[in-house]
């Protein structure tokens, strides 16, 4: 909610402004006797000239003749609380990446990146056509009101939603044919793009061209890259040494080379890394398969019982969160800890030193408290997945399973049973749970569908 | 230019562009062997009552783990005041490394067990390429979950009695936390360095780093999960403070022993 009304906000701020510059009246009847200048007035205009003034400028400023404001990327604060940064510090990480990537507008990319200039470009920006029949923006018209023009998971629609939309700046994506700490490759984003995600309010595109889809899923990468370098931005100041005195080296090399290249190094070296599958046998006896991956599910190697339940209807382990909640009950336990830790202190048991100190870490805990409060959506647990419906987020063919059990799921507590658990097994722990949503057999003492909409 | 982060893909640097000042300092550094190399010893010293941990019940695989007395292993503080799990690591990048220990593979594997639902040890010192076996003692199966910032993260189903291997290549400034999702009160703390400089405080609130180069005045660091950095406490019956838990030390010929680091209760409320 607040998110949405911040975005309307700054609109009605400006234009309350303006209309107090020009002379409205407040809601106590006085005039505000300002010109347009901003100059005191000498009230000798009758209040309708005033108005109509007024009325015209408002005209003005909203039939295109006054620019509006560019759109801006916010700043991790969330990061910036936690790594106690001092203003001075924000502003450098923001003009180093203001230098590296550019604006919403007008984004760019170190070449490094091995991004599409051409692709940003037609994905960043307002909703605008340059060329007669094509429309450019496309991330502002598609994308940006549940993920945010930063791409940090809080576009205004964000907070109704649940699951929250990803934020993609830690550079953690769930759904993907790659190993669990690697990056998605571009067909794997342009797959969630495409089908959408069941069962999450993130819709299938489908009805885009190929063209708008892969210009957007490589703004993803754009904004996955750019999130992931604020973050490590932030993070280099606590390795700063004294002489340094809260400053990061600003040379284009060091920052290309020490923060820009490991983050799109594993972006480019995701595009070869595919999780090798074996096909599953052509002859598998299926009820054989589907009793062994019965077994495996619930016996205590591959251990799918623990989170996803006994019944199955991921109701075995409910208290975890997924790494981006974590970070944010993490950061809320600190300031908590915090406060009630300095209210048992007092000033008057200090010297003036711890004093000062103590002053100033009441001031971070407040900072912190509020930085939650506008840029942090309240952290919610995560739900293993109920694999009673046969909805999975993240694809529904036999492979997609055999990818999550593989790798698990980045970013979630799902483990990977890479290494543990060989490939035909995973191939009879999909077959088990391909049968899931159909095992009405009475097994769990019901006699109809298990549904978890009656269970929980 | 380079000084802060030298570690970080120095390798790819070494080949390209070893004309970088610090990448060749570091060279340089590293293949000149120091004359003789020494220990630093020492031991926390907690200065107050010792706190008691508390229980912490068991809500998964009871049978199992509910016969183990489990407790908040964040403050050990034992009967003689030593503080367990304080960590002590060369900061200083610029730093001359004993040639036989320079390479982290081939150091023996670190281990971190997962054994009577918890973490064994709790928190472990982990060199930049030594591989790190995490094992699994309890017949129930747990699962590993790395959170680290610059390397890539992992989280690995370790089942009874298997074990999986993981190594790092990137050092990380602040410890990584190992978490396991099936049994959510088991934590424990990886310290990742570029360099075997570093260790662990014993039981008993004693540590050893072995084979540091002798004169050579180094930036140390010093942190506990409760207490953070480290900045304040009493070495050698003087009050000391280390911003950010750092303090430069030199170890002498035939090994420094620091005696007792004495820390107030307050740092790790």
């Amino acid at each position: 909610m607040k998110m949405l009304v911040r975005t309307l906000d700054m609109e009605y701020e400006t234009v309350s402004a303006f209309a107090a510059q020009a002379g409205f009246k407040t809601p106590s009847g006085d005039l505000i006797r300002r010109d347009t200048r901003g100059h005191l007035s000498s009230g000798l205009f009758p209040v309708w000239v005033l108005g109509g003034v007024a009325v015209f400028l408002l005209l003005l400023t909203t039939t295109g003749c006054g620019k509006t404001a560019a759109a801006s990327y916010r700043l991790n604060m969330v990061e910036s609380a936690k790594q106690r940064l001092k203003p001075e510090q924000e502003q450098q990480v923001a003009t180093i990446l203001a230098a590296l990537f550019g604006t919403p507008d007008e984004p760019i990319a170190p070449s490094e990146c091995g991004l599409d200039a051409a692709k940003l470009h037609l994905a960043a920006g307002p909703v605008r056509s340059d060329i007669v029949g094509r429309k450019n923006g496309l991330y502002r018209e598609h994308c940006a009101h549940c993920h945010g023009v930063t791409g940090d998971g809080m576009g205004p629609t964000a907070a109704f939603l649940n699951p929250y939309p990803r934020d993609y700046r830690p550079g953690v994506f769930k759904f993907k044919s790659t190993e669990r700490a690697d990056k998605p490759t571009h067909a794997d984003l342009v797959m969630v793009l495409r089908n959408g995600l069941a069962g999450s309010s993130m819709p299938s595109f489908a009805l885009l061209s190929d063209a708008k889809i892969d210009a957007l899923s490589e703004y993803v990468k754009y904004l996955s890259i750019r999130g992931e370098v604020e973050l490590a931005l932030m993070r280099a100041f606590f390795e700063l040494d004294d002489e340094d005195q809260g400053r990061l080296p600003e040379d284009r090399e060091f920052l290309i080379e020490e923060i820009v290249l490991p983050v799109a190094e594993a972006w480019q070296a995701a595009e070869d890394a595919l999780i090798d599958v074996p096909e599953m046998a052509a002859d598998i006896d299926m009820a054989a398969s589907i009793a062994k991956g019965k077994e495996l599910f619930y016996g205590n190697k591959a251990n799918c019982v623990k989170c996803h339940g006994v019944t199955g209807l991921g109701d075995g382990q409910v208290n975890d969160y997924d790494d981006w909640n974590k970070v944010v009950l993490q950061a809320h336990k600190t300031v908590q800890g915090g406060l009630e830790q300095a209210g048992e202190a007092s000033t008057w048991d200090m010297d003036a030193d711890e004093a000062d100190e103590h002053r100033a870490e009441l001031a971070w805990l407040d900072r912190f408290q509020k930085v939650l409060d506008g840029n942090a959506l309240p952290p919610r647990t995560i739900r293993p997945r109920n694999l009673r419906q046969g909805i999975y987020r993240g694809g529904m063919r036999p492979l997609d399973l055999y990818y999550r059990i593989h790798a698990g799921i980045n970013g979630a507590p799902m483990p990977a049973a890479k290494g543990t658990v060989p490939p035909e097994d995973i191939w009879h722990i999909v077959n088990y749970i391909r049968s899931l949503p159909y095992d009405f057999n009475g097994t769990l003492g019901v006699d109809k569908p298990m549904v978890a909409r009656d269970r929980l | 230019m380079f000084r802060i982060f030298p570690s970080l893909r120095h390798k790819g640097l070494q080949l390209t562009s070893g004309a970088f000042a610090m990448v060749s300092v570091t060279l340089l550094a590293g293949s000149l062997p120091a004359a003789e190399w020494a220990t630093l010893k020492g031991r926390f010293v907690y200065d107050g009552a010792a706190p008691e941990p508390a229980a912490i019940t068991a809500d998964k695989d009871v049978a199992v783990c509910g016969k183990h007395k489990l407790v908040n292993e964040e403050l050990a503080v034992s009967a003689d005041k030593g503080i367990a799990n304080v960590v002590i690591f060369v900061r200083s990048k610029k730093v001359t490394v004993h040639p036989d220990l320079e390479d982290g593979s081939k150091a023996e594997p670190a281990v971190l067990d997962n054994k009577d639902c918890r973490f064994e040890p709790h928190v472990g010192f982990v060199q930049t390429g030594q591989t790190l076996t995490i094992k699994n003692s309890d017949p129930v199966g747990h699962n590993s979950n790395i959170a680290t910032m610059k390397n890539s993260p992992s989280n690995s189903l370790i089942p009874s009695n298997g074990s999986s291997d993981v190594t790092f290549s990137r050092d990380e400034a602040i410890p990584a936390t190992v978490t396991c999702n099936i049994h959510p009160w088991m934590k424990a703390y990886l310290v990742i360095r570029p360099n075997p400089y570093g260790a662990v405080t014993a039981a008993d609130g004693s540590f050893e780093i072995e084979n540091l180069p002798v004169g050579e005045e180094l930036e140390f660091q010093l942190w506990h999960e409760k207490g953070g950095y480290l900045d304040e406490f009493v070495l050698d019956g003087k009050k000391t403070d280390a911003k950010r838990g750092r303090i430069d030390l030199t170890v002498k010929a035939g090994g420094t022993d620091l005696g007792d680091i004495v820390i107030s209760p307050k740092l790790f409320k």
